[in-house]
């Protein structure tokens, strides 16, 4: 345990002095994923399938604001997506600019939210958002969660239907438009997911601001189970298939990684906790101090004792 | 000749600004009603131009349904529909905006409170310093 917190210490304090470095290469490792997972899936304009474009991209993305990426992000979602079906890229950008306008108009700061839910959707390990949204943000981090888990869905969609999709010219126009919002919108395993999600957030939101001991842990496990639940449910439900074992797996994940950042994050020490009652003239208090576990960094200096011969110049 | 008590005043000034600074300075420079009354213009507009995109997209959904029910009472009941959901939805919408703006507002102003305590207190500083011949502000 002392040499994980002096781990965790060492990082805190080399983040500290390198976030100039590293916050850019964090931004460039999260828009490479995000660009050539895109590629990968329905990259289908090939001039933005150069390695060379989506590159460069990433490497301008590394000093931009997460709110730029992700509106760069969709642009190549939707520049991929017109190759194959241009009512699919309108109906796309017109509720990616509504939710632009309506949720992002209020300058929240959790664009990256939009980025990391598909990416870890592809890496099989989505349960964590919840987990990681409840715990470090608020309540209003349903909302760009739901959009990644949308976004994820129609790419799925598309890499799935392409074919359909790009020969369907003796269809009419409205019931193109009928035909791809439908499936946009009644796809039984995203509402499920959304559903999944939201009320993973809110559990883990409201355990971990209750004034218990371990509040933290038990959000986590309460965040997994209901995201279990809501799953099972919509199983039976919506008859929508979920396979189960790497449902499971992404779960255990999920807590795993969450318990990591819980590490990071508020590690607290319970048995310490102390109760303090004081009044003033308006209210009584009831504190309740948690004390954090902290250790100082290992700050290790080699000192020689035997100094090296120097060799003297001989005349 | 450095004076350190200043110096961590200033160097706290100076990190409270660049953490709070954003956050505080472009909201303080308007009144509280001003402020908000501006957000919630352009969240009007906002929801206006999405109303008529989601409407675009509903027609086109709905496009056979409608053009196979040209029945002017259907038609004047889907009017009476569509402007009350949007006025619900634009009242909704408003009161958020007014919520979140002025939670903002509020933040603002406490944390201008502080920056001026911080300011006045580097003030006295300089005052005092002054006053014992430790090297004050020159006029």
């Amino acid at each position: 345990m002392m040499a994980l917190l002096e781990f965790r210490e060492m990082l805190r304090s080399f983040y500290g002095k390198c976030d100039a470095v590293l916050i850019p290469v964090i931004k460039f490792v999260v828009s490479v994923t995000a660009f050539w997972l895109l590629n990968d899936s329905i990259g289908y304009m090939e001039k933005l399938k150069s390695p060379v474009v989506w590159l460069a991209l990433s490497v301008v993305c590394s000093f931009l604001p997460y709110g730029v990426i992700s509106f760069l992000a969709g642009v190549v979602l939707v520049a991929h997506i017109s190759s194959v079906s241009l009512e699919m890229a309108l109906v796309l950008s017109v509720i990616l600019v509504m939710a632009a306008i309506l949720y992002y108009g209020f300058q929240p700061g959790d664009s990256y939210l939009l980025l990391l839910t598909p990416i870890l959707f592809h890496f099989r390990i989505p349960y964590v958002i919840p987990l990681l949204v409840g715990l470090s943000g608020g309540l209003a981090g349903v909302i760009p969660v739901s959009l990644g888990v949308f976004l994820y869905y129609t790419i799925q969609y598309v890499k799935q239907n392409a074919g359909v999709l790009t020969n369907d010219a003796a269809v009419e126009i409205t019931q193109k438009y009928v035909q791809i919002i439908k499936s946009m919108m009644n796809n039984n395993l995203m509402l499920v997911m959304i559903a999944a999600f939201a009320a993973g957030i809110l559990v883990v939101y409201l355990i971990r601001t209750l004034s218990v001991d371990y509040a933290w842990h038990i959000a986590i496990v309460a965040g997994a189970m209901v995201q279990l639940m809501v799953v099972f449910v919509g199983d039976f439900m919506f008859d929508v298939s979920v396979p189960m074992l790497e449902f499971l797996f992404g779960v255990i994940a999920a807590m795993i990684l969450a318990a990591v950042y819980n590490f990071f994050v508020f590690a607290v020490d319970y048995s310490r906790t102390e109760y303090v009652q004081f009044e003033d003239d308006d209210y009584y208090y009831y504190v309740k101090a948690v004390p954090k576990i902290t250790v100082s960094a290992p700050d290790v200096k080699v000192q020689k004792i035997n100094s090296t011969r120097s060799r003297r110049r001989e005349f | 000749m450095l004076n350190e008590d200043r110096l961590k005043l200033m160097t706290g000034i100076g990190l409270f600004e660049k953490r709070e600074g954003k956050r505080i300075f472009p909201v303080y420079r308007f009144f509280r009603s001003d402020y908000i009354g501006k957000h919630m213009l352009r969240s009007f507009l906002g929801f206006s131009f999405c109303w008529v995109l989601g409407t675009a997209l509903v027609v086109l959904y709905k496009a056979e349904d409608i053009l196979s029910t040209l029945n002017l009472n259907e038609i004047v009941g889907y009017g009476r529909m569509y402007i009350g959901s949007y006025l619900v939805g634009l009242g909704v919408y408003l009161l958020i905006t007014y919520w979140v703006y002025w939670k903002r507002y509020e933040y603002a102003s406490r944390g201008m409170k502080v920056y001026v305590a911080k300011l006045k207190r580097l003030e006295k500083r300089y005052e005092m310093q002054g006053k014992n011949g430790q090297g004050g502000r020159k006029a």
